[in-house]
């Protein structure tokens, strides 16, 4: 278990209005500090100057999908160690298991609700080693 | 009907027939009594004419009143003789009584016999010896003369002529002439000549009627044979007959079918094919007919993987259903089809042939993959939207924006609750698609399920106070593990809850039991306090779409697709599903999982 509480995350998602509920939720409830991208293609930039503890990916983006930047975030030595959470509407039990083996810390399938997600996601952190 | 049964011959070792003894006695003594009586006309027309003469010739002499007494005597007897005759002819019981026929008949000869010795005693000592000679060349002619006559029973004519010679003999022995006592001395001898012969006779009219009666039986037993033979051949012309109609039948079955049928040797050689089967390969008979069926069905590579469980389909003679084979068509497209194997084989256990029968499932395929494909999308485009309307509402309606009015929050209220209610029932959507399709895969594991109902109680809280009622536990909760998917299993809970919430009676509690039902099984019981299940939807809770009562589905919501979808899980887990009403009204919704081990 991570020593200090959950704090800072970065969420990739092209959708503004799931963007915006995702940030209120997690800023309002959660009371955490959140950077929201929308494009993929620079997600990783960002994830390097914002330094988030943990990165909340979506799987279908244009561009890029969420396993594909998951995957680059692995070859990139700033992120590689971050711990990855996906919200999905569409990943099958099986492709949660590929996740998981990958190394996804966990999968919140959408829709989720905004009420629940900053517990759902200090659960997952807390699981962590 | 039974075959004739001859009597054989132990010894011989063959079926050689012994006819004498397979003729009825009964039947054979009925004929020599009725051939008797035949003859008798002639016999007492014979003795009336004979005694005519003799009362002619012994006429003249002392005893005149005698000799008229005596004629007399034989008119008596030959008109009873008659008589009895008649009575004989008109008879009904010839052959049954025949046996009291002929001691009738062995009376009547004595009678006859008795006269005739009668004669011989009274008139040969009282006449000249002309007529002596005279008589007794007519005594010797009656005792002759009456072989032919009786002989067929030769005690008859033992009886006949004895009641001639005997008197005749006593009267030559007391005649007191030498002469005449060796002559009586030599009566007695030719008495039992003819006696021996009548009985010879007698054999031989034995023999002959015995055949007679076995030849009759024989070809009596030779009609019904061929009675039986006959009735025989019907029934199998009429069997050719079904055989033919079904045949033809099954011809046009196969003719007529939408799936290609080839029949193919032990072999793989094509022995026959409907023209389904040529449409779909874009061969004709004439061209596939005496090749193996690989040539025309499969692309060259995979020849001898097909050909090698071919061989081992023809050892194990087992039937194959649902083999699905990508095959290639005469102008090289590729069409997938489903196959199944059916071998044909003899008493012998050989493989004399086998039918298969195939279906083109390329189109039928692409429309899975199709539907499949939309579904997937449409899940997602429509979670996607769902999730930003329900996500809103819900922060909304939770306060942390802020304070809203009460009748906007009683709106929001309603708009979440709606946009939830569309997203269940798009999950049930897709939870029905995947289970159809066999997409859905369970994950079974060692699930405790005093914990997964505690669990499905808390997450279901919310729908408990929503209908006013309670969830609550009866007794312990049963600390046993049943082999099962813990999501799936979650799901199936959270259904009969959220139903038992709906329809029990508001303030009353929802019971969930967990039993060891002592077998293989755990039973998770949810106990209602609802107005119960209508008669006429008992059988079809567990369809799809089924709502007990359609103003049900506005006032208290659901899809109707819950219980469908619950009743596939369980039995996908190798459980069963079912409800039984409650005592006190109520019902109860219960399924049973494998227990782990």
């Amino acid at each position: 278990m991570p020593a200090q509480p959950l704090n800072r995350i970065c969420y990739v998602e092209d959708d503004e209005d799931i963007q915006k509920i995702v940030r209120m939720s997690l800023e309002r409830i959660g009371k955490m500090t959140v950077d929201v991208v929308s494009d993929p293609m620079t997600a990783i930039e960002r994830m390097i100057s914002f330094k988030p503890e943990l990165v909340m990916l979506d799987w279908m983006m244009p561009g890029m999908d969420g396993p594909t930047l998951f995957r680059k975030m692995r070859d990139t030595p700033e992120t590689r160690d971050l711990p990855v959470v996906f919200i999905t509407a569409k990943a099958s039990e099986r492709e949660q298991n590929e996740l998981r083996a990958l190394g996804a810390a966990g999968t919140i399938l959408k829709p989720f609700s905004p009420k629940d997600l900053p517990g759902q996601l200090r659960a997952i952190w807390e699981a962590l080693p | 009907m039974t075959p004739p049964n001859y009597a054989t011959d132990p010894n011989s070792g063959s079926e050689k027939i012994n006819l004498s003894q397979s003729a009825d006695p009964r039947r054979v003594l009925a004929d020599r009594v009725e051939q008797m009586y035949s003859q008798m006309p002639l016999g007492i027309a014979g003795s009336l004419i004979i005694s005519i003469i003799a009362a002619y010739e012994l006429r003249e002499g002392r005893y005149v009143e005698i000799v008229i007494f005596w004629a007399g005597l034989v008119v008596l007897l030959a008109a009873a003789s008659t008589g009895l005759y008649w009575s004989y002819r008109k008879t009904a019981t010839k052959a049954s009584e025949a046996v009291q026929w002929m001691r009738w008949l062995a009376i009547s000869a004595l009678a006859n016999g008795a006269t005739w010795g009668f004669a011989g005693a009274v008139f040969f000592p009282s006449h000249a010896d002309e007529q002596q000679v005279f008589l007794a060349f007519l005594l010797a002619g009656m005792v002759a003369g009456g072989v032919p006559i009786y002989a067929i029973s030769w005690p008859v004519y033992a009886l006949y002529a004895a009641g001639i010679v005997f008197p005749f003999t006593y009267v030559l022995g007391n005649f007191g002439n030498r002469l005449f006592a060796e002559i009586a001395l030599l009566v007695p001898a030719f008495y039992a000549m003819n006696v021996g012969v009548a009985w010879r006779l007698n054999q031989v009219f034995n023999a002959g009627y015995r055949l007679r009666h076995a030849y009759g039986k024989l070809t009596e037993d030779y009609t019904a044979l061929n009675r039986q033979l006959e009735q025989q051949l019907v029934e199998l012309e009429e069997a050719r007959r079904q055989v033919e109609a079904s045949g033809r039948k099954l011809a046009l079955f196969a003719e007529r079918s939408p799936i290609a049928v080839f029949e193919l040797d032990a072999g793989g050689k094509v022995l026959s094919v409907n023209p389904a089967a040529e449409n779909l390969f874009g061969f004709t008979f004439a061209e596939m007919s005496g090749h193996p069926g690989t040539e025309f069905m499969f692309p060259g590579e995979f020849k001898a993987e097909i050909e090698a469980r071919w061989r081992q389909f023809v050892d194990e003679r087992k039937p194959i259903f649902g083999l699905r084979y990508n095959n290639t068509r005469r102008d090289g497209s590729e069409v997938i089809c489903e196959w199944n194997l059916t071998p044909l084989v003899n008493p012998e256990n050989q493989v004399v042939s086998v039918i298969i029968q195939g279906r083109d499932i390329t189109q039928q395929l692409e429309a899975e993959r199709i539907k499949q494909e939309f579904t997937s999308t449409l899940s997602h485009e429509l979670r996607t939207p769902l999730t930003s309307i329900i996500g809103s509402l819900q922060l909304i309606n939770s306060g942390v924006m802020g304070d809203i009015e009460k009748d906007i929050l009683e709106l929001t209220t309603i708009a979440e609750r709606n946009g939830q209610r569309l997203l269940d029932l798009i999950n049930d959507i897709l939870d029905v698609e995947k289970i159809e399709s066999g997409k859905l895969t369970l994950m079974l594991e060692a699930v405790e399920l005093g914990e997964l109902v505690a669990e499905s109680l808390t997450l279901n809280r919310a729908y408990a106070e929503r209908f006013k009622v309670r969830f609550a536990t009866a007794g312990e909760l049963s600390s046993v593990s049943a082999n099962a998917d813990r999501k799936r299993t979650l799901q199936v809970m959270t259904n009969l809850l959220s139903n038992a919430a709906k329809f029990s009676t508001e303030g009353t509690a929802v019971e969930v039991t967990v039993e060891n039902t002592g077998g293989e099984t755990v039973r998770i019981s949810v106990h209602d306090t609802g107005p119960g299940i209508p008669e006429n939807f008992r059988s079809r809770i567990f369809g799809r779409f089924a709502q007990a009562d359609m103003s049900h589905t506005r006032q208290i919501g659901g899809t109707g697709l819950g219980l469908s979808i619950c009743k596939r899980l369980v039995e996908m887990m190798g459980g069963r599903i079912g409800f039984s009403d409650r005592a006190g009204g109520g019902t109860t919704f219960w399924f049973e999982l494998p227990k782990h081990d």
